[in-house]
Formats: structure tokens, sequence, C-alpha cells
């Protein structure tokens, strides 16, 4: 069990590095985000192989094995890994505090496995915005494959290559304004990212959205931001754990993290980059496309099973190399 | 003086010689340094910092007055090498930081080094003017233009003693040729040529023709996504022109032979160690990554540096090095912590002095450790402001790992991660060091006895 917490918490700390990268001077630096990645896909192997039951998707941070939760999220399904959510769920979305920059990984992970996804909220700050961007290019980068899942992310831009060559660019593309990572005051940008997105459930045709635009809504649904109807059931269980536990400030950390940027990481990661995976170049294709498929195909009533949990670090791993 | 080839033996003792750069702790991060090199013949001795200046000490003359002191080095010449700058088409700012400093081996009166940031590498000249002409019939001495009907006379310049001033001058730059961060550049051996490496290519270029290069390693995958690993420092042989080595974040070096293929991707010779199973962790592959490459001055070996050790490799045996010497093992069980403050991506280098009998290191808490080859010994010493009178002679250090603590060691959770060395040189044939510790340049030399 140790193990998965410690691998939980490297977790969390990687993707915070990766954050922070996408800020730095200079640019993303190739060398380190590729390290982190390693790092990252170690922390998967040792969280994967640990043969601990007690991993629910929506428990409270260190909490090893609520047993109670696991009826309900059987219910829910896996939806929170990349898959949009059903029209009807979004209206079914608590609309939930405004505090759009949340990480989206931990969302995922919420929906994996808690203890990651309270571990990634407790990196904090450090995760807000940056994960937004990476994700809509991902997203971007992943349209093509993923068209039913690209609620979230703002379906721009036709499948072509965001990533450019070098460093990616900084800017959020949906024009926001730059920099403001630190400072996230969610109704203006919300405002300004959320305009263009439909109610509806075709994926927005207007260019990403900020993740913390969505966040607070959850709604433009990240692919991952809002799981299918089961949804609702699972952050009633949380609620509870959380209140057990007691660590308030952990469990409002988890509700943000719940809406909706989750959807960003969720792209980001939805493409390949299955080289890293396994250690051999030249082999991720295939992964990659089973990956991108997965999503779609929810499997209710899988609660933390191998796979989805494969599907939500996968990316990750990728998406960092990627950009 | 007669220089002399060093050696750790027992009888050396290093002494503080001089520190420069300021005291106060408000420094600012622009004056950290970035890289340190000295030239050929050791007469000076470059440092570049993250606000993209150089600065040239050079060795004053060593007076038959005073043989007890060897020549100091004095600020020769500063000059801004680099900008920051910004790239529109990418959105992305490139850092005024020096990475490297490389100098040309000296062919005339002036002194040329290349340096580099991430994106751009520039060629300076550095020379002396020492005279100037005066006595021009077109203009007065101010420089302004005498009407020509007030001339009667011609006279010819005449050549008059100035002050002496040291001028730096880019004459060339090298731009536009990597999409990735520089980390390595390296003079070859032909001394017309040079490359440039980044963290998928290698560029070879000509020092007169900057708008075209040659690309001689290209690990970029096809698919990004399948990147594996990148290169993270690249070295000319010191006297094969067609030879050079570069390192991997996956701890493998390559060395490679120019005549072989125009593009060297497939190496000529691969050196890997297999991996310890014993020592596996989360980490290991950030540990594993090379930070620094340098042939030995014999061309025979190679060096490298990686987070926790020092390796000597033959370039006649790829399955493994020949020496490995651990720098500060200590940290094997804190890798976690260091992941967490980023620590572990620190890069530190590694040289060899003029007699490749000892390598040295840098460390944290101002530690720096050298390694003698022969006899096996090592010893860590450290640069601080305490150790700063002059000649006064440096004290070994010891970091205790156990819980019992002797009265003069440190113990591990006592050191400071934000004091780390990263930068060293060693001068070419003498026992005379520079040690970069932030934002502070420290010269030991050993006791003259």
């Amino acid at each position: 069990m140790e193990f998965k917490l410690e691998a939980h918490r490297i977790v969390s700390i990687s993707l915070g590095k990766i954050y922070n990268s996408r800020v730095q001077r200079g640019g993303i630096k190739l060398h380190k985000n590729l390290l982190v990645s390693l790092v990252l896909r170690s922390a998967r192997q040792v969280y994967l192989s640990d043969p601990c039951p007690g991993l629910y998707l929506a428990g409270h941070p260190g909490t090893p094995a609520p047993p109670q939760q696991l009826g309900e999220p059987a219910a829910g399904p896996p939806a929170g890994w990349g898959e949009p959510p059903p029209p009807a769920a979004r209206s079914a979305w608590p609309e939930p505090e405004p505090q759009p920059e949340r990480p989206a990984v931990p969302e995922v992970l919420r929906t994996g496995d808690a203890e990651t996804a309270a571990a990634v909220t407790g990196t904090g700050d450090a995760l807000q915005g940056g994960e937004g961007e990476a994700a809509e290019a991902a997203w971007r980068r992943v349209e093509g494959p993923r068209e039913t899942a690209a609620g979230g992310a703002g379906g721009p831009a036709g499948g072509s290559d965001v990533f450019p060559e070098g460093p990616r660019p900084a800017r959020r593309p949906c024009g926001c304004p730059p920099g403001d990572e630190d400072t996230l005051s969610a109704a203006p940008r919300m405002d300004c990212c959320r305009t263009p997105r439909p109610a509806g459930d075709q994926p927005p045709a207007t260019p990403p959205v900020c993740p913390r635009k969505r966040g607070a809504a959850g709604v433009g649904g990240g692919p991952a931001g809002c799981p299918a109807p089961g949804s609702t059931p699972l952050k009633k269980p949380r609620r509870n754990l959380e209140e057990q536990s007691g660590g308030a400030a952990v469990a409002a950390e988890e509700e943000e993290m719940e809406t909706g940027n989750v959807a960003n990481l969720i792209s980001i990661f939805g493409s390949s980059f299955s080289g890293l995976l396994r250690k051999s170049p030249g082999g991720g294709r295939e992964e990659a496309e089973g990956e991108e498929t997965g999503p779609e195909a929810t499997e209710p009533g899988q609660i933390c099973c191998d796979k989805p949990v494969l599907r939500d670090i996968n990316p990750w791993s990728t998406a960092i190399v990627a950009f | 003086m007669i220089p002399r080839l060093g050696a750790l033996t027992q009888d050396t003792l290093w002494c503080f010689s001089q520190v420069k750069g300021t005291i106060e702790i408000g420094a600012t991060e622009a004056d950290i340094i970035s890289t340190v090199e000295f030239n050929h013949t050791g007469e000076l001795l470059a440092t570049g910092d993250k606000g993209g200046r150089v600065v040239i000490f050079q060795r004053e003359q060593e007076s038959k007055n005073q043989v007890h002191r060897r020549g100091e080095y004095n600020v020769y010449s500063t000059f801004q090498s680099h900008e920051p700058e910004f790239d529109y088409l990418k959105s992305l700012e490139i850092e005024e930081k020096i990475n490297k400093i490389r100098w040309l081996p000296q062919q005339n009166a002036a002194y040329f080094l290349l340096s580099t940031n991430d994106k751009t590498v520039k060629l300076w000249k550095v020379s002396e003017r020492d005279k100037r002409p005066e006595g021009y019939n077109l203009k007065d001495e101010e420089g302004r233009l005498r009407d020509p009907a007030t001339i009667t006379t011609l006279r010819v310049p005449v050549l008059r003693p100035m002050d002496l001033m040291v001028e730096a001058t880019p004459r060339r730059v090298f731009a536009n040729a990597h999409t990735y961060h520089i980390n390595s550049i390296s003079v070859n051996s032909d001394y017309e040529t040079y490359m440039s490496a980044d963290d998928l290519r290698i560029n070879l270029w000509n020092f007169e023709i900057t708008n075209q290069s040659f690309n001689i390693v290209d690990i970029k995958p096809a698919n990004m996504e399948e990147l594996t690993e990148v290169i993270t420092a690249a070295e000319f042989h010191p006297h094969h022109c067609n030879t050079f080595v570069y390192s991997s974040s996956k701890g493998t070096i390559r060395l490679c032979d120019m005549r072989a293929s125009a593009l060297c991707d497939r190496h000529t010779k691969f050196f890997e160690e297999p991996e310890d199973p014993s020592n596996r962790s989360f980490f290991s592959e950030i540990i594993s990554s090379i930070s620094d490459v340098k042939f030995s001055h014999s061309g025979r070996y190679i060096m490298t540096r990686d987070y926790l050790t020092v390796k000597v490799w033959d370039l006649n045996m790829e399955n493994r090095p020949i020496e490995t010497y651990q720098v500060h093992d200590y940290l094997r069980s804190k890798l976690c912590s260091l992941y967490e403050n980023d620590c572990i991506f620190d890069k530190f280098e590694c040289v060899w002095n003029g007699s490749d009998s000892v390598i040295m290191t840098g460390s944290y808490n101002n530690f720096f450790r050298m390694f003698d080859r022969n006899t096996k010994r090592d010893v860590t010493l450290e640069a601080s402001r305490e150790n700063s009178k002059p000649r006064a002679i440096l004290k070994p250090r010891k970091v205790c790992v156990g819980g019992k603590r002797r009265k003069d060691e440190i113990s591990v959770d006592s050191l400071d991660f934000s004091k780390k060395i990263l930068h060293t040189a060693w001068h070419p044939s003498e026992n005379i060091i520079a040690v970069a510790a932030t934002n502070n340049l420290y010269i030991f030399q050993d006791k003259v006895n």
C-alpha cells in the first residue's frame, strides 16, 4: 500500500512539474520533461502492479479502501477517462465552485484513483492553468479519433499538429490574457472563454477553452470532466469521505478538480506516446489507437481496473513528452 | 615557475587564492555563473552567467619578486554576449543564459571564443588596443572634420601609446540552426569547424560560414511520441578531427566517425553499462542521465558524469567503464526529496586535470570532489567565504551518513542544496582550479612549498 501512496505522490509531483515547465522562462525543456514522464511511467507501473484492493475512484486521498463506496463507483462509468459526457450528464453535473484552475489530472485520477487525485490537488496551485494549455493543444491533436470526446477541449483546429517541433507556445490558444495562471479569477476568464461554447453536445467549434474556464462548469464538458450519469452518485461518497476525514481543504479541492479541467489532461493524453510507455520506440501505434477508442467505449461497472487507469496514465506520459 | 602537473598525492594541499563576485546576499539571478573555461594556455579564464554576460580574467605575469605568489587572475574584459530574445513564431522566450564557452586556440594576437545560449552561438574576438593613431590630416584630435581649406601641410599619422583597452567584438553569429536547446559546443581539432548540440540534433559548422551548417546527428523520431532519449552533451576528440562522442539521457555514450557517413546516426562505438537491478527505483532513469562528457587530454578515455557518479571509460571497451567514482552516494536514499525540489535535475560537469591523473566534479553545499585515478584517493573540499583567507589551506570535508556525527563532519540533512557547484575548470597544465559557486568564482591553487 505504501508503494501505491508513494507512486501516487510522485505522480502528482510530476504533473506539477510538467505544469510549471510550461510557464518557465526559456520555453519547455525537452530533457527535463522527458525525465519527468519517465518517472510518471515508473510510478504508474508501480501503482498498477501493487495489488491493493482498495483502489477506489472517488475516495478521499489517503483513505485506503473505502468499502462503502465500492458499490457506487460501479455505477459510475469510467467516463471520466476522456469520454464526453452524454448531454444529460451535463445538466446533472453540479456547478462547482469557481475554481477553474484546478488541474484536470486530479479529476481523471479521481475517477480512477482517489488517492492520486487527492495528491494531485495537493500540489495545489502549481497545477493551475498550464495543464489546460497542454490539454487544449493535445485536445486538438487528438481531435480526429476522438470526435465524440471532443466536447471539452474545444474541438478545434482540425487535427493539425499543434505541437511545434520546439517548445510549445506558452500562450493559451483561446486568447485569454497570458501569464495569469497564478491569478485566476474565475469570472472574467470564464466569460471570455466559455461564451463561445455551445451548451449542446456538439464539441465546441470554437478554439480551445482555457481549462480554467471550463473548470467551473465542467460542462462543456471536458471529455473527462463530466462523466456519465453515474457521476453524481460518485460525488456523494466522496463528500462523505471527506467529511469523515475532516480534510476540508482537500475536499474542496477535490470538488474543484472534478470539474472540468480534468478533461484537458485527458485530452492531452488521449494521443499516443507509447514510445515512452513501452520502452521501445515504434511500438506505440496500436496501443495508442487502442487507448483512444477506449474511452469512447465506456464500460459501466468498471471502477478501477487496470485498463481505465491505464488510459489515464498512459496519456499523461505521452502528452508530457508530446510537448 | 615550472608548471607542475597535478597529482593528488598526500602532499597536495589546496589553498584559497581568489574569489570573484559579490558577497551580498541579494545578488541577482543574472549573476549566477553558468559556465567556466580556461583557455588553452591557462592565461585566460572565462565565465558566462545567466544574464548573458561573459567575464574574462587574465593571469597577471608572475613577478620575480614574489615567487611565492603565483599569478593572480584579474578582470580582463567584460561584455554582453547574448540578450534575451523572443521567438514570435513559437511564442517563447529565449534565455540569454550562457550555456557554454569554448576557447579557440590562439593563432594571432587576438583571442577567440565561442559562447552560446539556448539557440545561438557567437564567435567573439577579444583584442587589445594599446596604441592609437594620431596626427590625421583631415580630422582633428577629437575626430571632427577639418575644413580642407585650412590645411596647409601634410603629415603622416603616427601610432602613439594609449591606455590598454580590451575590446570584444562579435565576429560571427551562428543562428537559427537549432530547434531545441543547445547544451554543448565543441571546437574541432582542425580549428576550422566546431559542433553545436541540442536535445535531438548535432550540427557541424565552419567558422567562416554562418548561414549554413551540416546536421551530423539527428535522433528525432519521426513520431515525437516515440521519443525516449535526448542528447545531453557532445565533444570532439582532442586529436582526431573525424571523431566525436555524444551522451544521452539514458546513460549511454556514442562515439561517431564522420568519415563513415554524412549523417552519423549510426554510431561507431556504443558505451553502456548494464543497470544494477538492485538499485532500481522510480528515479533510476533520471540519475542515469549523463550530464557531462569529456575526453581526456590524451584522447584515450572519456569521463561521464551522472547524478551520483563519475565514470571513466576506455575508448576500447564499450561494455562498462573502467572506473566508477561515487560523488555523493549518500543522496541515493534522498532521491524522492531531490526530485521534489528539482535538484535531481541538476547538471553537474566534470573536468580532467592536465595530466589526466585527477578528475574533479561538484556537489552540494558548495562541496566539490577530486578523485586521483592512480592512488584512488579522493577528497572533498568546500568553496566558502569562511575559507577565503589568502593562501588558507582548504580542509577536507566529510559528510556523515550514519547517526554518529563526528566533530568536523556535516550530516546529510544539513547540506544546503541551494549551494551547488555545477561548473568547474582545471588549468591545462598547473594545479589551479576555478570553481563556480552560484554567483562567486573561487580560484584555488595548490600550495607552493
